[in-house]
């Protein structure tokens, strides 16, 4: 089941370190890369079929033509950038780490193809605040490989100029969003932007932008190294390639297991995982990432680890991070878990998120404490409707979704507690 | 991309530019779409999320805001769904909101409390001691206090302090419903143009420290004015009110929208500037301290006209049919007139925007008509003379020392509009109304000749009518007009267009 693309050297001792790196391969694609122009890598890309690995699942290749689209189209917005989103805060998402822990030079390394594709000098990757191990680790590869003239002016002696600057975020969860995140980086507050009306880039300092997540832009020396048809050779039509996928929760064998988009869900859960911990049955799974729609055990047993297979199932595969949870948890708790982060994190922009967040989060802690209200589930639905879809970014839909899909699978767990609370209300 | 296109509006064909932004076009057509954060000075934001409107072919609610308009797009404002959506995130913003609309200075003129009363009308889903508390009378300066419990969050009071002065006094703190407006702790407002956000405002979470608890907003009467504070001549709404037993007083002064001169927004000292309008008025005709009638004072006044040969100096702050008339009057008896500006001059009030370091109002005005501005002139004038007229000017009522060697062994005739300490013993004291008073019109340092309405109806008599008992010239801003000013200036008095008149 396990296989090794973007993982393949994270278990090579002092992988991180640009002597065992480049022992392993690293940077070796750009020779061939660099004596060729730059749209080859952009069309390999675009064949590879690669999709965003940050959890939305957009094809790749699109979003880098939109970037050189912009460029053509006024010269005067020609000077490009590209931003890699390394700001990894969804809950049970953790794959982003391992790559800048156990091979930061892939990443530097995709960094560098991706800005001779897109005709970029400057990148920038905007690393989760909390990261701060992280980001000193990128930090030691960057200057590793400016030292080894791999970054700078001349790009391993090639006439083209990269310079990669590192930024850690200040704690913001919306900051993962793209928008938000280039608001954050020009140094304004982490707020999305208004989404634009035809297909666009980014645009930081209104120049076109890439942004692209870290495990999106380590894949890139796979392709052009082994070509498209390589990556396609992996994974589902659809969902071509592998993903680094997670589990968490309660699960024996917790950890990063990149993987061939397509397996069954069960059988990674049951095999690589070595099963629900203290030999428990299986109650729910968030799919891939807090944002994602739980899934409970029946649908775990048809859900195969790919964008088609979840979208089917009401809910999305994410990031690929799983939690999973046994038969004795409490589904009103995880959910007050999941709101109360939601509550925390909502930037506070819209009225339906900044309001919304707080208020369910109220309602499902007055649920757990014996307060709740008859018609508290179906105060839920609603205010998950109103925050559904009328936001500027993706934030309160998921929120909505998130509601939605607990009270869709666990409706009887949540009428428990609201028994229990007319109970107590009568004596 | 400037082609004119038809689009549907619940049910009905409105022609508008294409690529337009929907949300302006559908207000300025009538079409009632309730709103917090976009604002014609500023744009959309986005963020309340309240103008949604249906669109035929979209999935989802549009924001009309940031919706460019297309050819033959068939837009819903109002179906039972559109309607729903504004209830529910009318209640959202009314959760945590303290509806103290009794005490509060925004109601009658608060949006959330409009759109509440026509969409709203539901009791809050969420009981009240879980309403999330925030900071309330925050003296944030400039006369401005915040109360951060009733703020939508619509950020166009941080957009104006970032996009319009680009002070950036203010930011909102604070993720999620712990989101709020604020200063930089220990910092405080100082922009000159900061008590804008007060109008902006839409609700009750910036007020005015001036307005606060003074006047309930519908018993006040708004006139479109000019401020006389400067050159600029920004458009203004004068409100007033007489209450029983008193005398009509102005309570603010609201900048009034005219793209050509002032936009939306005024300087905090032309708003503030009501304050000299409201300061103890001249109320009676004085001979030597003396209060004297109306028909004593003019005779005395004759007296002087006639054996005298006064110099008349007159203020540049007068309107059109003021310096007219005075001009008549200058004539008939042959006299000198003066209009000396230097004494309005105010370097350190002047800006690139809206404050001109011109103080007076109508300096433009005194030049077509052709009045001396000339000091020199003045001085030489003052020799020949033992009488000196003064009509609110200012050198005069200040009297520097520049002014009191000029005045020194003179007899001195006051038209004043208010009672000025300096001016209380002299000879003869006139009251004249002032421009709050009357109607007239002035030019401003742009040359735009603007008019403005008479506001409070207090008994003054105007300087109009005194001249008129002198002298028979017309005793109204029009008959002036059609005796000769709008031979000068090529327009009818009752043609000179609302937003002003480019000469």
């Amino acid at each position: 089941m396990i296989t090794k693309l973007v993982s393949k050297n994270f278990e090579i001792e002092n992988s991180h370190t640009l002597k065992v790196a480049k022992k392993n391969g690293a940077y070796k694609s750009i020779d061939e890369a660099f004596k060729k122009p730059a749209y080859v890598i952009e069309t390999e890309i675009e064949n590879s079929g690669l999709r965003g690995k940050g959890g939305g699942g957009a094809p790749a290749g699109a979003k880098w033509c939109l970037v050189s689209r912009a460029q053509e189209m006024d010269s005067l917005a020609a000077a490009s950038y590209l931003v890699v989103n390394a700001d990894e805060s969804e809950p049970g998402t953790f794959k982003d780490r391992q790559i800048l822990e156990f091979d930061p030079h892939l990443l530097l390394e995709g960094m560098i193809l991706t800005c001779y594709a897109i005709g970029a000098h400057e990148a920038y990757i905007y690393i989760r605040g909390e990261y701060k191990f992280f980001a000193e680790r990128l930090n030691e590869a960057i200057s590793e490989a400016y030292q080894d003239g791999i970054l700078g002016d001349t790009v391993k002696g090639f006439d083209y100029r990269v310079d990669i600057t590192v930024h850690r975020g200040a704690g913001a969860y919306i900051c993962g969003e793209k928008s938000a995140l280039i608001e954050s980086l020009e140094g304004n507050r982490g707020h999305p932007r208004l989404k634009p009306h035809r297909p666009s880039p980014e645009y930081y300092f209104n120049k076109p932008t890439l942004v692209n997540n870290v495990e999106t832009i380590a894949t890139v020396p796979f392709i052009v190294n082994n070509g498209a048809d390589a990556y396609r050779a992996y994974g589902t039509e659809k969902s071509p390639g592998t993903l680094l996928f997670g589990l968490s929760g309660h699960i024996n064998n917790p950890g990063i297991y990149e993987m061939a988009f397509g397996e069954s869900m069960q059988t990674f859960i049951d095999t690589i995982g070595g099963g629900v911990k203290g030999g428990k049955k299986l109650k729910a799974v968030i799919p891939g990432g807090a944002s994602t729609p739980v899934l409970s055990a029946e649908e775990v047993k048809v859900a195969r680890l790919d964008y088609e297979s979840m979208q089917s199932l009401g809910s999305a595969l994410g990031t690929g991070g799983m939690i999973i949870m046994d038969e004795d948890t409490c589904m009103v708790t995880a959910l007050k878990n999941l709101l109360s982060f939601y509550h925390h994190e909502s930037c506070g922009q819209c009225t339906p998120c900044r309001e919304g967040t707080a208020w369910v989060d109220g309602i499902i802690a007055n649920i757990l404490h014996k307060k709740a209200d008859k018609g508290d589930i179906e105060l839920l639905s609603d205010i998950a409707k109103t925050m559904n879809g009328k936001t500027i970014c993706v934030f309160a839909p998921a929120v909505a979704m998130v509601i939605d899909g607990f009270i869709l699978r666990f409706r009887e767990e949540f009428e428990a507690y609201i028994e229990k609370s007319m109970g107590e209300a009568h004596v | 991309m400037s082609e004119m296109v038809n689009l549907i509006v619940d049910g009905e064909k409105i022609q508008a530019t294409q690529g337009d932004l929907l949300l302006p076009v559908l207000l300025k057509h009538g079409i009632s779409v309730p709103h917090f954060c976009y604002h014609e000075a500023l744009g959309p934001d986005g963020n309340c999320r309240m103008c949604m409107v249906a669109i035929e072919g979209q999935k989802r609610p549009q924001i009309a805001c940031d919706t460019p308009i297309k050819k033959d797009m068939v837009v819903n404002t109002k179906n039972e769904n559109i309607n729903d959506i504004k209830r529910k995130i009318l209640e959202l913003e009314l959760l945590s909101h303290p509806v103290d609309c009794p005490i509060c200075d925004q109601a009658g003129e608060c949006s959330l409390q409009d759109y509440y009363m026509a969409f709203g009308l539901n009791e809050s889903r969420r009981p009240k001691e879980e309403k999330k508390l925030k900071n309330k009378k925050l003296d944030i300066g400039r006369n401005i206090i915040l109360d951060q419990e009733r703020c939508v969050l619509c950020a166009r009071c941080t957009r104006f302090t970032q996009e319009v002065t680009h002070t950036n006094e203010l930011a909102i703190i604070g993720r999620g419903n712990d989101a709020r407006v604020s200063t930089m702790p220990g910092h405080k407002m100082h922009s000159p143009y900061a008590m804008n956000i007060i109008d902006l405002c839409p609700v009750g979470a910036l007020t005015s420290k001036d307005f606060r608890f003074r006047q309930r907003v519908w018993f006040m009467h708004s006139s479109k004015s000019i401020c006389h504070g400067c050159a600029k001549g920004c458009n203004i709404y004068l409100d007033h009110n007489q209450e029983k037993y008193k005398s009509d007083t102005i309570y603010r002064f609201r900048p009034r929208i005219n793209k050509k001169v002032n936009g939306h927004f005024i300087c905090d000292a032309g708003r503030l500037s009501y304050k000299e309008e409201n300061l103890e008025r001249l109320e009676a005709f004085f001979h030597h301290n003396r209060p004297v009638s109306q028909e004593s004072a003019l005779s005395y006044l004759l007296r002087y006209l006639h054996d005298e040969k006064p110099l008349l100096i007159v203020s540049p702050s007068l309107s059109l049919e003021e310096l007219r008339v005075l001009q008549d009057l200058a004539k008939h008896f042959d006299l000198e007139m003066n209009a000396y500006h230097k004494a309005y001059m105010d370097e350190d009030f002047g800006d690139d925007w809206l404050c001109s370091k011109d103080r007076a109002s109508n300096l433009a005005g005194v030049h077509k008509l052709g009045i001396s501005t000339s000091k020199d002139e003045l001085v030489h004038a003052a020799k020949k003379t033992n009488v000196i007229i003064n009509v609110n000017h200012k050198a005069l009522i200040q009297r520097t020392p520049e002014t009191e060697a000029l005045l020194v062994h003179k007899k001195e005739i006051h038209f004043l509009s208010h009672l000025f300490e300096n001016c209380k013993h002299k000879e003869l004291l006139i009251p004249i109304s002032s421009y709050s008073e009357h109607e007239g019109s002035v030019i401003n340092e742009d040359g735009i000749l603007q008019r403005f309405e008479a506001g409070l109806c207090n008994e003054k008599p105007s300087l109009l009518e005194l001249i008129h008992t002198i002298i028979a010239t017309p005793s109204t801003a029009k008959e002036v007009w059609e005796e000769d000013l709008e031979n000068i200036f090529g327009i009818r008095y009752e043609d000179i267009p609302e937003e002003g008149q480019q000469l």
